[in-house]
């Protein structure tokens, strides 16, 4: 099972994302969790993920996240393209994810 | 290149200022505290609704005083959720036990609010739990949440001599920083009591609070506010959560006056508030894009944007965007900077003046939960002719996104028409 955590302000646009790769989860092999969360909240989910996925519009947190989970848990933290981000593309990013835990 | 070198900059900044811990604590404390500000609003205006029969109706059957309730004990107390909830969230930030440290701001709180004698005997008056005691909270919650991580992290404990069973000493040991900072706050509440003020509320409020609140509830500050937080949107940085203290902790209040005003019959004072902000600066998202979500649906003649634009118009019309600044997108893109600022300018500053002349009604002022609809929310915030002012906004954002919107949808359909040549 593999674990994907993605923050953005509220969670809400990201969430929507998060539907669209839920849906192009099912057709992998494996199950894959994906969260959807606020920045205050990473907390409490960062625990679990395997990968710390942040939305665009907070590429700025990256920096903080890095050195707070990235360095000391080894979980790759990256942004997502936003352009991929803005077409909600669900698989795309789903596939790019899949291949940054694998590649850990 | 220049612009990416100024965008890390801003970049940085933007996210040193999110990400402090102090303002922080304010928005996610004050975030944490809506839900109750969200159902008293409700409260007050379902009571507060201004159709006459509906009135009658309520004020014979005695229900009005039942609709009341709710309202009098979140609104009018919503100080007391914000100071627990700022120093629960500060606590937490610097990972310490967030409960004790809100229960300590709370003491601290009360140990500031002056009470009054009714009948010769002691009341507390709501007078600063609601709204005026807000930025009271803001700064006790930060003080006292501060001083209880400094005194957890020094260790500052009561010596028990030897022999104290050590769940009698655990329990003084964490009382301690309670001890000290109640006693510090009962100190500066004696000391206010000796004032001419009388208290530590009312110093706030008439040289802190006020001021703010009025310079924060006019105009310019509307026209500043609407910069930053689009200018800051086109460099790709959310520009919501960078002003968030701000927008919270002075629209806010401004906003539970309405409602307080509301509530008493009174003629509302505040044209801007956080209301005013989610139906017309942010009519559809940042940038008031929900005219052009509905063009691109409608109008586009590129298969991309019609694609696009009916992906982003269902999110859009709950107030989310996202696809639209980051898949058109708008971030970044000289076509869309200038209708992106000027269109929320534009469709804030007609009912600005609407309002200020006295033509439209002043907004009842609630706070509606993130993803509260277009439509649903003006016809909350101020029924009918709020109604009809917002979808005239959302059409005129639509006329000042169209020519813009015009050119790279026409440049789409040409790569798409010479994509389509070269595939034949």
């Amino acid at each position: 099972m593999k674990n994907i955590l993605l923050v953005c302000a509220a969670g809400m646009s990201t969430s929507m994302l998060v539907t669209k790769m839920e849906k192009a989860a099912v057709n992998k092999d494996e199950e894959i969790k994906i969260t959807a969360t606020s920045g205050g909240d990473v907390k409490k989910y960062i625990d679990e993920a395997e990968v710390l996925l942040l939305g665009p519009q907070v590429s700025y947190l990256k920096a903080d996240y890095e050195k707070q989970y990235g360095d000391e848990r080894g979980i790759p933290v990256e942004v997502i393209n936003s352009i991929d981000y803005g077409t909600m593309n669900g698989e795309k990013v789903l596939n790019w994810a899949i291949d940054l835990i694998d590649s850990k | 290149m220049a612009i990416a070198d100024f965008q890390q900059k801003l970049q940085s900044g933007a996210g040193k200022i999110s990400s402090n811990k102090y303002l922080k604590s304010v928005s996610d404390g004050l975030m944490s505290a809506l839900p109750a500000l969200i159902i008293g609003a409700f409260s007050t205006l379902l009571s507060g609704m201004a159709i006459e029969p509906y009135q009658d109706f309520i004020t014979n059957t005695g229900l009005k005083p039942i609709l009341d309730l709710p309202s009098q004990y979140t609104i009018d107390m919503i100080a007391l959720y914000a100071v627990f909830f700022i120093a629960y969230r500060l606590a937490t930030a610097f990972d310490k036990d967030g409960a004790p440290a809100g229960l300590i701001a709370l003491m601290s709180f009360f140990v500031l609010t002056p009470t009054a004698l009714l009948d010769e005997s002691a009341v507390l008056p709501f007078q600063f739990l609601g709204a005026q005691g807000l930025f009271v909270a803001i700064i006790v919650g930060l003080i006292s949440a501060r001083l209880y991580v400094l005194i957890v992290d020094k260790g500052i404990t009561i010596k028990m001599p030897d022999g104290v069973p050590p769940t009698v000493s655990k329990t003084f040991a964490g009382l301690v920083p309670g001890i000290l900072i109640v006693v510090l706050f009962t100190i500066i509440s004696a000391i206010f009591d000796a004032t001419t003020y009388g208290s530590m509320h009312q110093v706030v409020y008439s040289f802190i609070q006020t001021p703010l609140q009025n310079l924060g509830g006019g105009f310019w500050s509307l026209i500043a506010m609407i910069l930053v937080i689009h200018v800051l949107w086109l460099l790709g940085i959310h520009g919501m959560l960078v002003v968030l203290p701000i927008y919270l902790s002075i629209w806010m209040p401004l906003g539970v006056e309405n409602l307080d005003a509301l509530a008493a019959g009174e003629e509302l004072p505040n044209i801007v508030n956080t209301g005013f902000a989610q139906l017309f600066i942010l009519l559809g998202g940042s940038g008031a894009t929900l005219g052009l979500a509905i063009i691109m649906t409608f109008m586009a003649k590129s298969k991309r944007y019609k694609t696009l634009g009916r992906l982003s118009l269902p999110g859009s019309i709950f107030g989310i965007n996202e696809p639209l600044i980051f898949g058109l997108p708008i971030v970044l893109n000289p076509y869309l900077a200038i209708p992106f600022v000027l269109a929320p300018l534009v469709v804030s500053i007609i009912p600005y003046f609407l309002m200020a002349s006295g033509l439209v009604t002043k907004l009842a002022g609630a706070h509606l939960p993130l993803g509260t609809p277009a439509f649903f929310n003006a016809i909350i915030q101020g029924g009918f002719s709020i109604l009809v002012l917002q979808i005239l906004m959302i059409i005129l954002s639509g006329i000042i996104y169209y020519p813009f919107f015009r050119i790279i949808d026409k440049q789409a359909v040409k790569e798409e028409e010479s994509a389509q040549e070269s595939l034949e």
